[in-house]
């Protein structure tokens, strides 16, 4: 307990995921907010209800996959930190070194890591999700749906998007603590989270594509994924969960056996 | 920590047996076996890259043995509840992340080995940093990060210290500093390992000396038995190395 107690307190005196928490906080119900006023623009002047594939149901809740970059920087930066170097002029050092002989016990260090990070990007999603999820019907307004349309509609897709966020940190976390350096990381699951999606454009070329685990977990949630032979919410999530634990275990292995 | 020999005397708190470390090809450690004892400085000397800092690493834990052991109070490191309540350590930097304050590293280390959290100011107060404790460890010199390291060691009161190149970037003052600090500290009883390539300096802080070239314990004893006949130790040191490196 202690140990997670000062995991806890390390990341977050950490600026930078300070600055991963306040990005999930402000820009997903700020960028939905926007995007559901234009929408009440549109409906008020006569225009279609759905902008694209926005509607006035999803809107929110379509930037499930773009805004859970907040808790992979988290896990990013929970890893990675651990082997940034200081100053090289002043101090070479890495805080791995601190944090290993304050606990010697690697799995233990592990494990705490891990539970911090799910608690907090439990947190993050089970609060931002339905929060901008209230906020955009609250904007739309009139055109909004009562509660029970969108629990119809949303309803399980939110405890889905909760997981979908909690494994893409974790997987984010293992892939960072086995590279021991956050730099490709962050820029691999932040371009394919925002920009490009890598794994949708190989949903394109194979079928295979839909066991990856961003694919699988997105199954979770999305209620329109745009690609045909997609697996159903659970075993899109249990794949995703196996990835998550498999890529974990590789990291426990690597952490007990390297040298710090 | 201290386990008392059969004579009576306190019998060494840290052990070194056989230890060997290779890094890819190169043997760093080779066949290392010494002890430490309580009361008493010892200084690790050898020139850069002579295997200090392996040694120390495996010691604490962080680095494998390719074979031999390293022990503290007849046990690994690593098995050891709540480390920094008993071994205090130093290594390369001070082991805080650049973004943190000096006071959120130790507040945080304090609180994963369950030490209470007076003690943050208190060695903050020892090494000097209290007035800069909220300012970010990448503004800080290397002095400063060094002290902070320092302080880091003794956040635990510990009964053993283990600090490798101490003196690196401190002024003189500090320097003065920190002999002092070290020789009372063991003075209490307590067992100070400190590594070194500043022969002189080491000559003045320590009571025992391991000297260590190309991964290979090249003799150890008291400071005058060291020295011999030479004129100094860094005589005694270039007499016993060059020997051998040839």
């Amino acid at each position: 307990m202690r140990v997670v107690a000062a995991e806890f307190r390390k990341l977050l005196t950490l600026p930078s995921a300070l600055v991963a928490i306040g990005f999930t906080v402000a820009a997903m119900p700020g960028l939905a907010a926007q995007t559901a006023s234009q929408i009440a623009a549109r409906l008020d002047a006569g225009g279609p209800e759905v902008v694209g594939t926005v509607s006035t149901l999803n809107v929110g809740f379509y930037l499930v996959p773009f805004a859970v970059i907040g808790p992979i920087v988290l896990g990013i930066v929970l890893a990675g930190s651990e082997y940034t170097r200081g100053n090289r002029d002043t101090d070479g050092g890495r805080q791995i070194t601190a944090s290993l002989t304050a606990v010697p016990a690697r799995g233990t260090l592990l494990m705490a890591k891990a539970s911090v990070l799910v608690v907090l990007s439990g947190v993050l999603a089970a609060v931002v999700v339905p929060a901008t999820i209230w906020l955009t019907q609250t904007v739309l307004g009139e055109h909004g749906h009562t509660w029970d349309e969108l629990a119809g509609t949303l309803g399980w897709r939110v405890a889905g998007a909760v997981a979908y966020w909690v494994l893409m940190s974790l997987l984010a976390f293992a892939v960072t603590l086995v590279a021991r350096s956050g730099i490709v990381p962050m820029i691999f699951f932040v371009v394919n989270s925002s920009m490009v999606s890598f794994s949708f454009l190989l949903t394109r070329a194979t079928p295979l594509a839909k066991y990856l685990p961003d694919v699988a977990g997105t199954q979770m949630f999305s209620p329109d994924y745009p690609a045909e032979g997609m697996l159903g919410p659970v075993p899109g999530g249990l794949v995703m969960l196996a990835w998550t634990a498999g890529l974990l275990a590789v990291a426990a292995l690597v952490l007990t056996r390297r040298d710090a | 920590m201290r386990r008392p020999a059969r004579d009576g005397h306190p019998g060494p708190v840290i052990e070194f047996i056989g230890l060997t470390k290779r890094h890819g090809r190169k043997l760093a450690v080779d066949d290392v076996s010494f002890t430490v004892c309580p009361g008493r400085v010892t200084g690790f000397l050898g020139p850069n890259g002579a295997g200090k800092s392996s040694t120390l690493r495996i010691l604490l834990g962080l680095d494998f043995a390719d074979a031999g052991t390293a022990l503290v109070g007849g046990r690994p490191y690593r098995e050891i509840r709540n480390p920094l309540r008993t071994v205090g350590s130093l290594l390369d930097g001070s082991g805080a992340h650049r973004s943190r304050s000096a006071r959120a590293h130790l507040t945080w280390l304090a609180c994963s080995n369950g030490i209470p959290r007076s003690r943050v100011g208190e060695v903050l107060d020892v090494v000097g940093l209290a007035d800069v404790a909220g300012r970010r460890v990448s503004t800080y010199s290397l002095g400063m990060g060094r002290r902070l390291g320092l302080a880091a060691a003794l956040l635990g009161e510990p009964e053993v210290l283990v600090l490798d190149e101490p003196v690196n970037g401190l002024d003189p003052v500090g320097i003065r500093w920190i002999r002092g600090f070290l020789r009372a500290y063991a003075a209490e009883g307590r067992t100070v390992l400190l590594s070194s390539h500043l022969m002189g300096e080491t000559a003045e802080t320590a009571d025992d000396l391991v000297v260590i070239n190309a991964g290979r314990i090249v003799t150890r004893g008291s400071v005058q038995e060291v020295v011999g006949g030479h004129a100094s130790l860094e005589e005694s040191f270039f007499a016993l190395t060059e020997g051998l490196s040839r």
